[in-house]
Order: structure tokens, then C-alpha cells, then sequence
């Protein structure tokens, strides 16, 4: 075992851990704040606005992660002059910036997916009670539909997240320094293969895990109303005892 | 709104779901403290009456007006209707109180932010005293020191009192009650009985689909008997259930007697 390699250079390896961790919270904070509008999108009943959305979704679920971050890397370069006319090619050029706006718009649609699921889950004499005490559009959503998905929406959210954080991983093609960037230098340098894949991927594991126990946690905080009413539990056990 | 204005009007409603006409021309007249019950067979179009009045339905032609406002519709092409301002309709449903046959509380609030959440959040009433007014609604209705429960924790007859109370906390001209014992256990249907007979004694407007024809008969102020979309008797309920002019009315009373 080789764990000098580790050691010597945990200052490298910590700024890997910590642009993983940037660009997965990067992009899932704006894929959840596009999710809202694509999801609501995807459910209008005018074909105009759901077809533009609908074929954006089926696109990034349908094709894997890898061939997106090629598309945009390398294929914004067939663009140069046009990107650089309307000053976007500094952005495009800079693979940073592309693995970002790849992770999003792949969040983006499974999560605006995941979200569409939810609001449909939406009881709809819930939504009615809504209306029915003067609540419509914005409000309606804001106080009532949308509340209600999150809470439906949680659990395959976290499946997401987990999934997306993996998945940076593949950012380490197109020369970022992640995680597995770091690793992959490492080695070249050390031949220390199974000891820094090991360590690496024991990095993922425990963010992964802390990642599920956080969602968990919000899960148990958002689901009081789905759960045995306080107290029952033991008013059950005394039932029991007394009927013995 | 003066005081000649009429609580609720509705005047000659049609409705219609594609070839079937489930609504022929409906009216109804609700004075203030009037407690008006609908009776009728289930498919004779009282429960799509009721919906039609805040336009949780949107009938297709006919007049719907609240203290007074007429709800302002217009045609549309294809020979149904739509209101012509959704700001007015929403205004005109936070005076309606609607009372649903599934109570329809929303699940992932406690009974007391149920209660809360329209006054707030619709009337822009201070969280305070929402809370207080909310609070004093639930013990009204028999249940406050279930404020913090969710509404899955209840009975079905707490979970539509509570429901009531929901209704009560936006100080409605008018209440609605959509056949509100029909999802209930017989021994629950008393306990909600109970707080609607409270309700018409303290002289609220109620317009009360029903199929308890024992509140019908003590408690409302008049009967109205639906048949196939048409008011088929109308009248006291001392005179409709006791001496029914129609053939169908007394076919129906022996059905349910």
C-alpha cells in the first residue's frame, strides 16, 4: 500500500473534493430553480409552450451525460465566430463553464420530470378547497400545489441529486481538476492506482451518504402528516398491556 | 351591498357534460339566514348545482349572483360559457364557504393552519389574528384541542368539522355544504349535524345538499326537490315532505323513508 500518495498531496486532492461539490451545488441549485417553470411548462395545455419543453426533456434524459458534455464543449467550438459576436464564447471556451450548463440542463430535465409527476400526484379536491376559498394561479401554486409535490417529489429528488453528484465525475474529461480529475493525475504521476481509486471513491461514498441522510432528514421534517399520530404508538402498546 | 339585496340568486343555470344535460334551467332565491336544502335522487344535478354557484363547474348559461354582484360571464364559441374576470370570480368564491363531501383538507397542514391559511393568505388578515379567529372556530366546532393535529389523525366527522371551520374562518355570506355527510360513518353523522343546526340557528345562509331528510325537514327553511336537472317542488318543509304535489317527490320520499 502506497498512502504517502495520499498524504502528500491532500491539498490537491481536498480542491478536487471541493470543485466536485461546486459544481454539483452549482448546478443543482439552478436546475431546481429552472425545474419549477419547465415542469409547469411541460403541463400547459398549449402545445406551444409543452412541445419546446417536452422535446428539451426528452433530448437530455434520452441521450447519456457524456454525449451532452462533448456536444457543448466540443461542439460550441464549430460556433467560435458566432459565439464570439455575441460575447459568449469566453464562457463556452472555458470548460468550467460547460460542465456547468451541461449538469443543469440535464438536472433541469429530470427534475422538472420528477416535478411534473408530483404536481399531477396533487390530490384534486385538495387543489379544488384551494380554489374554492379564492385561490388561483401564483397563489394557488405557491401555498398549495407546489408544497404538496415537494413533499411527493422528495424521494426520487434525492435519487437525483445522488445521481448528479456521481455523475460530475465525468466532468474529469474534459480536463477539470475534480475529484476524479485529481485522481487521474495522481496516478499518472504515482502508478498508485487501487489506493487512490480507493480513496477517491471513498470521498463519494461518504458525500453520497451524507447527501441521502440530509434529504432524509427534510423528508422526516416535510412528512409529519403521513406518519402515526404522536403518541399512538405507545396508547397502542398500553392498549395491549392493559388487555392482557 | 344594501339590505334588500338578496344573499344568493341564481337565476335559470343550464349546464351541460358533452350530450348530457344535467342542468334545465335551475333558480334560486337565498335571503339573508336562509337555510335551503336540496334534495333529489343522486343524478338529478343538485351536487352540480352547488358547484355551478362558485364556478367550480362553470355552468353554461344563466345568472349567479352573490349579495347583490352579479358574476359577469360571457359565451364562447362553442356554445358553453367562461367568466370574464378570474380576479372577480376569486373574490366572489372567498364569500362563498364551501363544505365538500370529502372534506378536501389539505393534508400536509396541521387543523389550525388549514384554518389559517385562506384568511392569510387570500384576505392578507394578520397571522395573529387568524390564529385567534381560527382557534375560536375549532373550539365552535367541538374540536380545539386538535389544533395541531394533522387532519389524517382525525375522525371523518372531526376532519369535516374541522373543514367547517376552514369554510367559517373566511366570514362567508353564504355557505355551501356539498352532500357534507355522505363520506360518514353513521354513529360521525350526528356530531356534523350538530354544527350545522348550530350554524342555521345563529341565522347563516346555507344552501346544504343533502340526503339526511330528518335536517331537511327541521332545519331548513325550505326544500328544494331536483329531478332529472329541474326543480320538480319547491316550498317548507313541513309542505313538500308532508303533503308532495309531485308523483316523483312521493316516489322519492318512499325510497328513502
Amino acid at each position: 500500500m502506497n498512502l504517502e500518495v495520499i498524504f502528500d498531496n491532500w491539498r490537491f486532492l481536498a480542491e478536487g473534493v471541493i470543485l466536485t461539490l461546486e459544481i454539483t451545488l452549482l448546478s443543482l441549485a439552478i436546475g431546481l430553480v429552472l425545474a419549477v417553470p419547465a415542469a409547469l411548462m411541460r403541463l400547459s395545455r398549449n402545445p406551444l409552450v409543452s412541445m419546446p419543453i417536452y422535446a428539451y426533456i426528452f433530448y437530455f434524459r434520452g441521450t447519456p451525460l457524456l454525449v451532452q458534455l462533448f456536444l457543448i464543449y466540443y461542439g460550441s467550438g464549430q460556433f467560435r465566430e458566432q459565439l464570439e459576436a455575441i460575447g459568449l464564447w469566453q464562457f463556452f471556451r472555458e470548460p468550467y463553464f460547460c460542465a456547468v450548463l451541461t449538469l443543469t440542463l440535464n438536472t433541469t430535465a429530470y427534475t422538472a420530470e420528477i416535478l411534473r409527476g408530483a404536481i399531477q400526484a396533487v390530490p384534486h379536491g385538495e387543489v379544488e378547497a384551494a380554489r374554492a376559498c379564492g385561490m388561483s394561479g401564483a397563489l394557488l401554486y405557491r401555498r398549495i400545489i407546489l408544497p404538496k409535490a415537494f413533499r411527493v417529489g422528495l424521494p426520487a429528488y434525492t435519487n437525483e441529486v445522488v445521481f448528479l453528484f456521481q455523475a460530475t465525475s465525468l466532468v474529469s474529461i474534459i480536463s477539470l481538476l475534480d475529484l476524479t480529475g485529481v485522481a487521474r493525475i495522481l496516478i499518472s504521476r504515482s502508478f498508485a492506482a487501487y489506493e487512490i481509486w480507493i480513496f477517491a471513491g471513498a470521498i463519494y461514498l461518504a458525500i453520497s451518504y451524507s447527501l441521502i441522510f440530509f434529504f432524509r432528514k427534510v423528508e422526516h421534517r416535510w412528512s409529519g402528516h403521513l406518519r402515526d399520530r404522536p403518541g399512538a404508538q405507545a396508547a397502542a402498546v398500553e392498549e395491549a398491556v392493559a388487555l392482557r | 351591498m344594501g339590505d334588500a339585496a338578496a344573499a344568493l340568486v341564481v337565476d335559470d343555470l343550464h349546464k351541460r357534460f358533452g350530450e348530457l344535460e344535467v342542468l334545465k334551467g335551475v333558480s334560486l332565491t337565498a335571503e339573508v339566514g336562509d337555510v335551503i336544502a336540496m334534495i333529489g335522487a343522486s343524478g338529478s344535478g343538485k351536487s352540480t348545482f352547488l358547484r355551478c354557484i362558485n364556478l367550480l363547474e362553470i355552468p353554461d348559461s344563466g345568472r349567479v349572483m352573490v349579495g347583490g354582484e352579479l358574476i359577469r360571464m360571457q359565451p364562447t364559441r362553442n356554445g358553453h360559457a367562461r367568466p370574464e374576470d378570474r380576479h372577480q370570480v376569486d373574490r366572489i368564491r372567498s364569500r362563498l364557504g364551501m363544505v365538500f363531501q370529502s372534506f378536501n383538507l389539505w393534508s400536509h397542514m396541521t387543523v389550525l393552519q388549514n384554518v389559517m391559511e385562506a384568511p392569510v393568505h387570500v384576505l392578507k388578515l394578520g397571522k395573529a389574528e387568524a390564529q385567534a379567529r381560527a382557534q375560536a372556530l375549532l373550539e365552535k366546532v367541538g374540536i380545539g384541542d386538535k389544533g395541531n393535529y394533522y387532519p389524517a389523525h382525525l375522525s371523518g366527522g372531526q376532519q369535516q368539522r374541522a373543514a367547517i371551520a376552514r369554510a367559517l374562518a373566511m366570514e362567508p355570506q353564504v355557505m355551501l355544504f356539498d352532500e357534507p355527510t355522505s363520506a360518514l360513518d353513521p354513529e360521525l353523522v350526528g356530531e356534523v349535524l350538530r354544527v350545522m343546526r348550530q350554524l342555521a340557528e345563529e341565522g347563516r345562509t346555507m344552501i346544504v345538499v343533502t340526503h339526511e331528510m330528518g335536517f331537511a325537514r327541521e332545519v331548513a327553511s325550505e326544500v328544494i326537490f331536483l329531478h332529472q336537472g329541474r326543480i320538480e317542488e319547491q316550498g317548507p318543509p313541513a309542505e313538500v315532505f308532508g303533503n308532495p304535489k309531485s308523483e316523483r317527490m312521493k316516489q322519492f320520499l318512499r325510497g328513502v323513508r
